[in-house]
């Protein structure tokens, strides 16, 4: 089937092998050959599954209600196999409402249950576990308080006890500047980019808690160190991983540059702590020809999932090299896209779509509530422009960064129809650009005392 | 209720906490789990003992019974080795038997922060023990690349200072003979010859960084520089990438020795230019990429674009960032 024609309409480069191939066969090469031999048929237009319509340039339309109905069903009931599951509840509301709102459903008819399912999960001592009587996680926490950004509302925000999340962070900071994800839990980069969104969005104190361990150490605020931290997980490669020391990885990457982008500007506080041209080397090897897609890490496989965790970092870095905003609209002069949309686009709509409904790591992968959400985030991506701007909703000039972005729909070099466009999500919060400054409103005229 | 643990007189003097699972009159949870009734009931019976704090083999016994029906479930992993330190149990027992799991559950990370708490205990384990350089190697055996073991691998070389142990980088070698591609095993070896070592330096990917009286381009350099092992190590990369020229890892490490040692790219200039004989015979990207970033750096930018040019050739889909490399330049094209 490998070798059989492609669609009119798709350049070689999407269906031809790399230019340069070793002949030497290693493990590396052995999964990426039988990745690529899976892919081809997707990426030509040619596989029995793809259900269409074809556009002009070979792609396939989004099967968009097959992901509806999926994304609804993936919030109903599981199976007794899915226990498992039992400590990500918040992350499958999270990702649940944020593909149903991507694709231009009204996340908030799920209030109600969103509120019940949370509630047993928050602890009186702050945070919010995977569910009842589990121990608060920043994971949970982080897809507890986004959720309840996206259903929106006073009883939304009201259900969140701020006051004790704000005691709760102060016990995950570390001497180091870095976060555990919970009390006793490991270290890493998700940590600090979990509080620092939890931070924003709740306008919650920035000093540590008196009681905080981290101030025997000489810390004085959540945010002391933190950026020195993520300094020290890039690597000589360029990319970042997830702790001091180990592989850069893309996932990661995306933590440690959203953090950044919270902790101020872009353009200021990257290239204070990253060798951006290094940085943006390895971003860019991220995407792989004829595939598209990105993988998240060097000699790795392609997955859907970093269309969102390495297309998440690009909107964040090229506003970085576009500098400081000038004005209320778009930057006058960009960088533009550093890497290829068309590609990711390609990949996305032609190798994850699976032909039941759901969106997939790559083709021979089942769908999964988590590829769903960020593949989908990942085209969204593909299809706005992100960008800064001089002004910003929130009165804290810390946070007036993070708050000053933007979107608009790009109209040009598109290789996918009208009618296959997603709504945009914020690039550093991940939930609609209102739902984070409606939450981060509310919160600011319910101001926390220390 | 009737259950392994309502019929068992051990557990008589628990009430269990049942789950709220937020099932309302007014609305429905959302995502909800058909939970099975054994462990509906052990961790009703968990929940109670967690409020308790109770510190006893009772509650051991029961988190290794939750662990089994869900390896996932991160609250159980630390209230575990909270009871396992306060009853000081057998550490070493707890190892052989997370063995087993781990090689069960290749996928699960909280078995590998528990290894990690285990075995930062120093009354338990003031060295390295034997055996758990061949069990990492056991866990690569299955997957030679995962990352929470080479998460843990890495933490272990610096809580033991075993950058000099000759199992490290003889385990570096031997992953690398099978696969020259892995590039976990690069990095950990990054790791062995360059990372930081002082007690009073933050561990980091690469020295300097985090350290605000330097630059960010600064990161990886040292201070004081080992040239035999920066020669060695410079080898051990060519002969690699003679292997697979088109293989990414060894050329980024070797910049990355070259960083380190202070000393330019310009260094690998003809090796390099054995990959690029000609506009059509080219024999890896990244010695053209690294052609590129030679010529930049020392003013040579028409031959600078000119490589820039082959890259969107020889790596296509990558065209964007050699345009934007191309007018970074500055030069009129």
């Amino acid at each position: 089937m490998a070798s059989q024609a492609a669609r009119p309409g798709i350049p070689d480069l999407f269906t031809q092998p790399p230019p340069i191939r070793d002949p030497l066969v290693t493990e590396t090469t052995d999964l990426q050959d039988a990745t690529l031999e899976r892919c081809l048929p997707f990426l030509k237009g040619i596989h029995n599954s793809q259900s269409g319509p074809f556009n002009a340039c070979g792609v396939p339309a989004l099967q968009r209600d097959d992901h509806v109905a999926f994304a609804y069903d993936s919030l109903e009931d599981y199976p007794a196999s899915f226990v498992i599951l039992d400590a990500s509840r918040p992350w499958m509301a999270y990702w649940g409402l944020t593909s149903l709102f991507l694709m231009g459903e009204d996340p908030t008819r799920f209030r109600e249950r969103l509120f019940n399912t949370l509630r047993p999960a928050q602890n009186p001592t702050g945070g919010f576990g995977g569910g009842h009587g589990q121990i608060s996680h920043l994971a949970g926490s982080y897809a507890a308080v986004l959720s309840l950004a996206i259903v929106g509302g006073e009883d939304a925000f009201e259900l969140i006890d701020r006051q004790a999340m704000w005691q709760w962070l102060g016990r995950l900071k570390q001497a180091d500047g870095g976060f555990r994800v919970c009390e006793g839990g490991e270290k890493d980069v998700r940590g600090g980019y979990c509080v620092m969104a939890i931070i924003s969005l709740l306008d919650l104190p920035l000093e540590l808690p008196a009681d905080s361990e981290a101030r025997k150490a000489g810390l004085e605020n959540l945010t002391d160190g933190l950026a020195q931290y993520m300094s020290r997980c890039q690597t000589y490669e360029g990319g970042i991983s997830g702790s001091p020391g180990v592989e850069a990885h893309g996932a990661y990457a995306y933590c440690a540059l959203a953090c950044l982008a919270l902790l101020g500007s872009p353009e200021e506080i990257i290239p204070r702590h990253m060798d951006v041209p290094m940085l943006v080397s390895w971003l860019s090897a991220r995407q792989y020809g004829p595939e598209g897609g990105f993988s998240g890490r060097t000699n790795k496989l392609v997955d859907g999932c970093y269309s969102h965790w390495v297309g998440g970092c690009w909107p964040i870095l090229q506003s970085a090299l576009d500098g400081k905003p000038q004005s209320n609209g778009p930057p006058a002069t960009t960088v533009g896209h550093l890497f290829s949309r068309e590609g990711l686009s390609r990949y996305i709509l032609g190798c994850c779509q699976s032909n039941n409904g759901g969106l997939r790591d790559k083709p021979g992968k089942h769908p999964d509530s988590y590829h769903t959400c960020y593949v989908l985030a990942g085209l969204s991506a593909m299809q706005h422009y992100h960008y800064r701007t001089d002004s910003s909703p929130t009165s804290s000039k810390m946070f007036s960064s993070a708050f000053s972005w933007r979107s608009s729909p790009i109209r040009e070099g598109n290789v996918y129809e009208k009618s296959d466009r997603l709504e945009p999500i914020h690039p550093l919060f991940g939930v609609p650009y209102p739902s984070a400054d409606a939450m981060r409103l509310w919160c600011e005229a319910r101001p926390i005392t220390p | 209720m009737v259950g392994k643990y309502a019929d068992d007189p051990v557990w008589a003097s628990v009430t269990p906490i049942p789950l709220d699972d937020g099932e309302g009159a007014d609305a429905l949870p959302m995502a909800s789990i058909a939970y099975p009734t054994e462990y509906l009931e052990a961790t009703s019976y968990l929940r109670a003992v967690m409020a308790a704090n109770e510190m006893s083999d009772r509650a051991l016994d029961l988190t290794k019974d939750v662990i089994s029906m869900n390896a996932a479930h991160y609250t159980v992993w630390i209230y575990r080795a909270r009871i396992l330190f306060a009853l000081d149990k057998n550490i070493e027992e707890e190892v052989a038997w997370l063995n087993q799991v781990a090689l069960k559950y290749l996928k699960n990370y909280q078995i590998w922060h528990h290894r990690q708490v285990l075995m930062s205990s120093r009354q338990h384990f003031p060295s390295l023990p034997p055996k758990e350089l061949d069990f990492l190697m056991e866990m690569f055996a299955q997957d030679s690349k995962n990352y929470h073991v080479w998460t843990y691998r890495h933490w272990l070389v610096r809580h033991f200072k075993l950058w000099d142990h000759p199992r490290e980088i003889e385990d570096v070698n031997v992953l690398l003979k099978a696969d020259v591609r892995n590039n976990s095993a690069w990095s950990h070896r990054y790791t062995l010859r360059f990372g930081p070592r002082a007690d009073n330096e933050h561990d980091a990917g690469m020295v300097n960084a985090g350290d605000m009286s330097t630059t960010p381009a600064e990161k990886g350099v040292l201070a004081v520089v080992d040239e035999d092992m920066i020669d060695a190590e410079l080898e051990f990369a060519q002969n690699a990438i003679v292997r697979a020229p088109e293989n990414r890892s060894p050329w980024w490490y070797a910049r990355g020795v070259l960083v380190a040692s202070g000393r330019s790219l310009g260094e690998w200039e003809e090796f390099a230019g054995k990959f690029v004989v000609s506009e059509d015979i080219v024999k890896s990207s990244h010695a053209v990429e690294w052609l590129a970033d030679v010529y930049a750096s020392d003013e040579r930018k028409g031959k600078a674009v000119e490589m820039l040019g082959l890259l969107e050739k020889y790596d296509p889909i990558r065209k964007n960032y050699w345009d934007y490399r191309v007018k970074m330049l500055d030069v009129s094209v």
